[in-house]
């Protein structure tokens, strides 16, 4: 019972940052219809981008957050407004191998700077936990950053929901041409989702770097954890992405204890295939053409 | 009418050279190269049938070429079997492999078949970490010989040198671009291009969707096969990041789009662009050239640095060039050599 509990609390954690990983990229698809092939390299600098403000300044990681997401914000602003901006109205496949092309040349310019060596980010409560009793105990940087994230979504749907910017983007969202003719400005409201979505995923790269590897590849495995979460949820819906980040969270967790970590993310894919099949709308999810 | 005889008296003179090449040409160096070149046109013009003629962009080609690569290389590690006969039974088993896959990814559509394509390939590169009895795991497997091929005593392939290799690279290539032919001018290759223009339509037509899909995957993923055996014989080591590894199925793409989709010679053109430029960042080319002309000395930081990490850069430049042929070219080389060629007929009129 220790044991199962143990799994379910720490997926739970977990599952909060896969949850920010998966809302960065539902929004971006909600409002422009773009299957966002680079998430996982915009999270992987987000975590070099922490590597740095830790070895360079000394600044805490979780404190970082305060100066990554608004540079990530920019970056994502600037990406969305130099090349997505460019292929909106082209057919599909162009806008996957653009964002596939822009992750690798990302991946590949952080490895020439850095090196391919993995980093690891230690801090002084990296390793500490907190006992619960019953043998179950809980890692304090995971705990941290559970409440960060818990944090940062609550802010995300306030500003969806009762600011006019978010309503804006939620109109953006629902149907594009709609918004544009009751003059609504998309795309401003595009950048500013790509920014969003850039900063969530690269604040998950601050809060997951003092508890996992940082190296330059470590973006496609988050991509393709990111779709999984997003299918799960279904596409574009900000609530679903929590939802299926946290049960991600779990069936990791839950299979690197029952089965074995080597196999785990063979569960996910397995389970992510398993959905495409026969929930293909996800679990919020209407309709998807 | 002279336009044709004039083409197929360069495509055999071109053929010809081919195949007198290794006569003249003895340098590993060189022949490597041309080996590279072969395996990369064969890849690009495998995923170009499902891919470019189609329509199904599958990010998930690295399956098939990796299950030809182990199958190949296990057997040969194992039972010390003749790669003549462990291709065969790597093309039996990706065709199962493309079955079960196509049946399950060929009901999804867009960037949701993208998605699954990955995902499968992924389960297999996992699987082959994971399944350290059958594969090795991470390790890999490395040939250090290749047995011979005999028949009775008399030995009908060595594999000492580099030449049979660039025969069977040439052979594949011509297979290839053969087959692709093939389809292009079939019934086939009409359905397949109905299909990629507009799946309903074609539906509503009464073309069968699921069946020409997967006729498509099976001739695409049997010729990937067939490289990916090539290349485990060839470089004599396979592990699951070289031959299952997402980045090989984006390289096989992109071979095929940077040249151009579904075009007879987009593949070709690709290669040719993309095998000596990644070849010249992989050999230290370029900063043995920025040594030369005196921008940077060679024991310098800089120096040292460019020569450690540079070789690295070859995926960078790939992604560079993705990016500018979305951006600039969206129907890729050929595309732009054909912008090209009707202007000047426009002029020219």
């Amino acid at each position: 019972m220790a044991v199962f509990l143990q799994s379910l609390i720490s997926g739970i954690l977990i599952g909060g940052v896969y949850a920010l990983i998966g809302i960065g990229l539902t929004l971006i698809f909600g409002v422009m219809r773009v299957v966002n092939f680079a998430h996982g390299d915009i999270m992987m600098v987000g975590m070099y981008l922490t590597y740095l403000l830790f070895t360079i300044l000394g600044i805490d990681p979780f404190v970082s957050v305060l100066i990554s997401f608004p540079l990530m914000f920019l970056f994502g602003g600037f990406l969305q407004k130099t090349f997505i901006n460019r292929v909106l109205s082209a057919v599909a496949q162009n806008q996957i191998l653009l964002t596939i092309g822009l992750g690798l040349v990302m991946s590949n310019t952080v490895m020439l700077i850095f090196t391919s060596d993995y980093k690891i980010l230690t801090t002084s409560y990296s390793s500490s936990t907190i006992q619960v009793g019953g043998g179950v105990s809980i890692s304090t940087p995971l705990l941290i950053s559970f409440l960060i994230t818990a944090a940062i979504t609550a802010a995300l749907g306030w500003f969806l929901l009762k600011t006019d910017t978010g309503q804006a983007i939620r109109a953006t969202s629902q149907d594009r041409d709609a918004a544009q003719l009751m003059g609504i400005n998309v795309k401003r409201m595009s950048i500013i989702a790509f920014g969003l979505g850039s900063a969530l995923a690269g604040t998950a790269g601050a809060l997951i770097s003092p508890t996992y590897y940082i190296f330059p590849q470590v973006g496609g495995v988050f991509t393709l954890k990111a779709f999984v979460i997003t299918v799960l949820g279904g596409m574009g819906s900000v609530v679903g992405a929590t939802l299926g980040g946290v049960l991600i969270g779990i069936t990791e967790s839950m299979s690197a204890v029952y089965i074995s970590s080597g196999w785990k993310d063979v569960v996910v894919f397995v389970l992510f295939l398993l959905v495409l099949l026969f929930k293909p709308s996800g679990l919020m999810g209407k309709s998807r053409t | 009418m002279t336009k044709t005889i004039l083409k197929s008296a360069a495509g055999l003179l071109v053929l010809a050279s081919l195949l007198v090449l290794p006569r003249y040409m003895q340098s590993p160096y060189a022949l490597h190269m041309m080996i590279l070149l072969f395996l990369s046109v064969s890849q690009g013009q495998s995923w170009n049938i499902l891919g470019g003629y189609a329509g199904q962009h599958s990010v998930g080609h690295a399956a098939y070429f990796g299950v030809g690569a182990y199958t190949t290389m296990m057997l040969m590690h194992t039972w010390q079997i003749v790669p003549w006969i462990g291709v065969w039974a790597g093309v039996g088993l990706v065709v199962v492999v493309a079955l079960a896959i196509g049946s399950i990814c060929f009901r999804l559509r867009g960037p949701y078949f993208v998605l699954a394509s990955i995902a499968v390939a992924e389960i297999l590169r996992l699987s082959a970490i994971n399944l350290t009895t059958l594969t090795n795991g991470a390790e890999g497997i490395l040939a250090t010989e290749i047995p011979a091929f005999k028949i009775g005593e008399r030995v009908v392939t060595d594999f000492l040198t580099k030449v049979p290799f660039y025969y069977i690279g040439l052979f594949l290539v011509l297979l290839t671009i053969a087959i692709t032919w093939l389809v292009q001018h079939s019934k086939l290759g009409y359905y397949f291009q109905a299909i990629r223009e507009d799946q309903d339509a074609a539906h509503s037509l009464g073309i069968h969707i699921a069946l020409y899909k997967n006729i498509g995957l099976v001739i695409s993923a049997i010729l990937t096969s067939l490289a990916g055996s090539f290349y485990g014989i060839y470089v004599g080591f396979v592990d699951p990041p070289t031959v299952l590894g997402l980045d090989v199925s984006v390289q096989i793409m992109l071979i095929c789009i940077i040249g151009g989709m579904g075009t007879l010679w987009g593949p070709v053109l690709g290669s040719l662009v993309l095998v000596p430029l990644s070849e010249a960042l992989r050999s230290n080319l370029i900063t043995e050239g920025l040594v030369k002309i005196g921008l940077v000395s060679a024991d310098s930081r800089i120096g040292i640095f460019l020569k450690e990490n540079l070789s690295h850069a070859h995926v960078l430049l790939y992604g560079i060039l993705v990016v500018l042929v979305i951006l600039f070219m969206p129907d890729g080389l050929m595309g732009f050599v054909k912008k090209l060629a009707m202007r000047r007929k426009r002029e020219a009129v």
